[in-house]
């Protein structure tokens, strides 16, 4: 295993070092290479590092059965990170100095992209990753990072905002509740949709920050049903987002309208456990199965065929996943080289198309004037864009209905 | 008002199922003076457990108890005389680092077989809840603190009113002694540690019905369960019903009055505060004992 | 006897060569990465042998000052505005005494209790520290954690300046550790562990003895701690006050050997570097925990006072067996 790695890496850095020379595309079939990502398989982020293996991997399959990423034939290697800082940074280390491996994708979220960025940036190896957009990821004053979603995290929830304030006076919620987890990534957005709100007029009910590590979410989905606002914005992740639905349903709370920062765009993961009571329930989101974005079709009818289920079972994160690839694709095609230096050249300009729609990266590696996030909402059992007008499969289900 | 008298009410029911997984850790300590760090990763494999018996034979999760309890008391005597009843010297020390690892163990199996994906056991009434006054119950809480007190009630019945209770409360109270007198307490032992067990199996069910949990959920179950004898007295059944009452109700009133934040918080400021004045506990006795 | 002594000090001697000279023998950084780890767990497994192994008083919260002193560290770069480079090193020492400050007060408190009791208040004790990092958001920056500078240096030398940083801690605990076996502190507190109620009564100081052991072992932890957030550069509420590293600390000294110098450097040095390349081998099948705990198990009921008691046992056993060799006058061999 190991000798073949090491024929790759040769070979690999044959080929950067005839690329920099300033040849183009290689005509005989390239050397094999191998794509490193550190993955979440256990600990806190294993549910959604499951999803991100599923899109890389159907990727890599789809690259491959086109002749390989600019010929070279693709190996994914995955390593866990037990969704540990100490793990992480070891991961990166090993893969790029040990395995050699030819790129790095990036790991599951904001917490443990951060550490993994700065050991990444110190062998000048690109960054791009699926699921690290917490602003603090971008103020580190690296150069290698690229957030493969359509908008930064804070804004996420401006699309669910602005179909607020667009309501009739009459028919606008008069209040809102708001809880968070202290997460980077969902409390940036519940705090920036609350000061659009109240600055559109509507009051706030309620409004806690709880801590990451909370176990028991009753007490305060207790608090929000009891503030009585009409409507509720939750900064959660799955399993928070499904026990506050659960508490709701039991206390017979229903407010007209409930938006949660992730979870119902995890697909089977959260309908399992609600069933029919997904209904109206809105997320915010820049991808849905039956959205028609670059090659989204293709993606959603191959993953079918790799994986079963349905496309309302898909998750949001293998669709991100397979953004990345898609993205370093365009890029490599585009300088005509995988050498990482000449990838990060090229990815801070120009637009890369993905299942997600269309994105470019600023000079930090944040997503730019890109197409922004839209909102999804679970209608008869399938998640559906709503809003804005423009990608929308439907109205949007408002007030919600009742739980069942 | 309603509020806090709603989450008083809350923690009442979820102290239940509390007192009954701590009930069982203080027992295992009284008997054999270990400390079973791996008590929370065992209420995590009783939810397993019923988790696999509901899904594949349709089964309600509080009847797969029918099986799981046996089971694990099984499992219980099996796993005490293999790696604790070896255990001669430095005692309680090396508990610790025994049941740690068979904590891991546990947590390697049910990540391998189940995955790391949350789940949580589902009864067709699980959402079903009925109105006092303001606010409402969930029946599910309301079963859950029944069994529990049904299983204290025959966990007291057994101990205080039966001949083997009698003979596992003198090895509490003193083993060299209750050897002298012809107690088999290796025996004693083992049926303690399966009792544990069975208890852990029956907690598993409430938890895994009220909380999604997956093989890493053993942690935080852990750190306030050994909070919770602590504060009850190590060993004293009584005591750590007492103290897992106390804990959740002001746990759950700090979350809604003060803010959810500093809800552990307070958890751990009682321990500190009843062990300023009372070093062993609640309802513990101050024994002169050998490190 | 005497070359015994001289092969043992031989011994020492090459092994630090070895460990100085390590990142000009295996340079490549994956390895100076695992290095790192394993000479912190060496440091960390020896401070805590202070108090665990040398009083009998097992904490199971030292993670609690781990974090404690990282957090501490990257507050102090963070508000005195420290260039990244060598200079954050020398602020170490400043984690180390907060540390001790902070192990001062929770140590007066959590030493009124004993055995099984004392364990689980240094837990509680580690939580609640933990609830702090998390909660206090103005200062530790909560769940979105805090920022260390990152030092310029390239890829290949990263590692390099943690790595000593890193020997010398261990080296100062080891230091720490000898100097306390041979003098009368030391022998107190082997008396508390052996009979604590005997000890007051002849006279041994035990209430500042134990806070004494508490505290050295707390700031050398909280020193090597700070090392840590450096390294890493990013640190969070819950992977720097961890269960997982208090408990692990643990696990390697009673795996080398409670309460000797040796035992728990043998002990990090066997499950460091196992345990890292367990997890990036084996991580995704999950099954490496299991592997892990087997291991674990096995050397627990084996071995039970730990690899160096029980190897010393051997040897002497197996020296008492071989008779003099010499015809001059031997002393008989005590058992």
């Amino acid at each position: 295993m190991r000798r073949r790695l090491m024929a790759a890496a040769v070979a690999a850095s044959g080929l950067v070092a005839a690329a920099c020379g300033g040849s183009t595309t290689p005509t005989a079939p390239a050397a094999p290479i191998t794509i490193g990502v550190s993955v979440s398989q256990t600990g806190d982020f294993s549910g959604d590092g499951k999803a991100l293996i599923q899109g890389y991997d159907l990727w890599a399959q789809d690259e491959n059965a086109k002749g390989g990423l600019l010929g070279h034939k693709i190996t994914m290697k995955y390593v866990d990170d037990a969704s540990s800082t100490q793990q992480v940074v070891t991961n990166y280390q090993n893969l790029i100095t040990l395995d050699k491996v030819a790129l790095v994708f990036g790991p599951f979220s904001s917490l443990l992209t951060i550490p993994a960025s700065t050991v990444v940036a110190r062998y000048n190896y690109a960054f791009p990753e699926p699921a690290g957009g917490g602003p603090h990821v971008f103020d580190r004053g690296l150069t290698n990072i690229f957030f493969v979603q359509p908008a930064a995290v804070e804004d996420n929830l401006v699309s669910y905002a602005q179909w607020l304030l667009s309501l009739p006076a009459d028919q606008r919620p008069a209040s809102a509740a708001y809880a968070t987890q202290d997460d980077p990534f969902t409390q940036p957005q519940v705090d920036k949709a609350k000061s659009l709100l109240e600055a559109g007029g509507i009051k706030t009910a309620y409004y806690k920050v709880y801590p990451a590590e909370t176990t028991d979410f009753t007490p305060i989905a207790l608090q929000v049903a009891n503030s009585k606002a009409d409507a509720v914005i939750l900064g959660t992740q799955l399993p928070d987002a499904v026990a506050f639905a659960k508490t709701f349903i039991q206390q017979q709370f229903n407010p007209k309208t409930i938006i949660e920062t992730t979870g119902p765009d995890q697909g089977a993961d959260y309908s399992g456990k609600l069933g029919a009571n997904t209904e109206g329930i809105m997320v915010p989101a820049g991808w849905t199965a039956d959205a028609t974005a670059y090659g989204n079709d293709k993606f959603v009818s191959a993953f079918i065929a790799k994986y079963g289920g349905t496309s309302a079972d898909i998750s949001a994160d293998a669709a991100e996943a397979y953004s990345v690839g898609q993205v370093v694709d365009e890029a490599a095609t585009k300088a005509g080289s995988i050498d990482n230096a000449k990838l990060i050249t090229t990815l801070h300009s120009g637009t890369y198309q993905t299942v997600q729609g269309p994105m470019s990266f600023d000079a930090t590696g944040k997503p730019q004037g890109g197409v922004g996030v839209y909102i999804e909402q679970w209608q008869g059992g399938k998640a559906i864009f709503v809003y804005p007008a423009s990608v929308a499969a439907a109205k949007p289900e408002y007030p919600k209905n009742t739980w069942k | 008002m309603t509020l806090v008298l709603e989450a008083a009410v809350l923690g009442v029911l979820t102290g239940g199922v509390y007192a009954l997984m701590a009930s069982g850790l203080t027992l295992i300590f009284g008997v054999m003076r270990i400390i079973n760090v791996g008590h929370g990763a065992l209420v995590v494999l009783g939810a397993y457990l019923s988790f696999a018996a509901s899904r594949s034979l349709g089964m309600d999760p509080f009847v797969t108890l029918v099986i799981t309890m046996p089971v694990m008391f099984v499992l219980g005597l099996v796993l005490q005389s293999v790696f604790i009843r070896p255990l001669k010297t430095d005692r309680e020390a090396l508990s610790v680092l025994v049941t740690y690892a068979l904590a891991l163990g546990i947590e390697g199996l049910l990540g391998y077989f189940f995955t790391a994906n949350y789940v949580q056991l589902k009864a067709w009434y699980d959402t079903a809840s009925f109105p006092i006054g303001d606010f409402r119950v969930t029946y599910v809480y309301v079963f859950g603190f029944l069994l529990c007190l049904a299983i204290l009630g025959v966990m007291f019945l057994v101990l205080y009113h039966t001949t083997f209770g009698a003979s596992i409360r003198a090895t509490m109270l003193n083993r060299t002694a209750a050897q002298l007198i012809g107690i088999d307490v290796d025996r004693v032992s083992a049926v303690a540690f399966g009792i544990g067990m069975a208890t852990a199996a029956a907690g598993g069910v409430v938890f895994g019905i009220t909380t999604a949990f997956n093989p890493g959920s053993h942690y935080d179950l852990i750190s306030r369960l050994l909070t919770i004898i602590v504060l009850g007295g190590l060993g004293s059944l009584r005591g750590a019903i007492v103290a897992a009452l106390i804990m959740l109700v002001s746990e759950d009133i700090t979350a809604v009055v003060i803010s959810p934040v500093w809800a552990s918080f307070v958890f751990f400021v009682i321990l500190v505060l009843v062990l300023l004045f009372r070093p062993q506990g609640l309802y513990g006795v101050r024994v002169r004992e050998r490190i | 006897m005497l070359q015994a002594g001289v092969l043992k000090i031989a011994g020492i001697i090459v092994l630090f060569a070895i460990a100085l000279a390590l990142p000009a023998i295996a340079p490549d950084p994956a390895t100076t990465n695992i290095a790192v780890f394993t000479m912190m767990y060496v440091g960390l497994a020896t401070a805590w042998n202070i108090m665990g192994g040398y009083t009998g008083y097992i904490s199971l919260g030292h993670a609690g000052f781990f974090g404690f002193g990282s957090y501490t560290l990257g507050l102090l770069l963070a508000h005195l505005g420290v260039a990244a480079g060598y200079t954050p090193f020398l602020l170490v020492p400043v984690a180390g005494l907060a540390t001790a400050v902070l192990a001062l007060g929770i140590g007066w408190f959590a030493l009124r209790t004993r055995a099984a009791t004392f364990v689980i208040v240094t837990i509680a004790f580690m939580f609640m520290l933990q609830l702090l990092a998390e909660n206090l958001v103005g200062l530790t920056g909560g769940g979105g954690g805090l920022g260390f500078p990152v030092p310029p240096w390239s890829g290949d030398y990263f590692n390099t300046p943690y790595y000593y940083a890193m020997l010398a801690l261990a080296t100062l605990a080891l230091g720490i550790s000898w100097r306390i076996r041979r003098s009368k502190f030391g022998l107190g507190l082997l008396a508390i562990r052996d009979d604590e109620d005997k000890a007051l009564a002849v006279g041994v100081p035990t209430r500042a003895f134990k806070l004494t052991a508490f505290v050295v072992s707390a700031a050398l932890v909280g020193m090597i701690g700070a090392v840590y957030g450096y390294y890493v550069t990013y640190i969070y509420p819950q992977f720097v006050v961890d269960p997982l590293i208090g408990i692990s600390m643990v696990l390697m000294v009673f795996l080398g050997g409670l309460g000797t110098l040796s035992g728990p450097v043998l002990g990090a040095l066997i499950l460091e570097p196992a345990q890292l390349w367990l997890a990036y081998n084996y991580g995704a099948s999950r099954l490496y925990l299991v592997l892990y705990a087997a291991v674990f198990l096995a050397v627990i009921l084996v071995l039970p006072r730990g690899i160096v008691p029980s190897l010393t046992v051997l040897i002497e056993r197996r020296r008492m067996r071989t008779p003099p060799a010499a015809p001059a006058p031997q002393q008989a061999v005590m058992p």
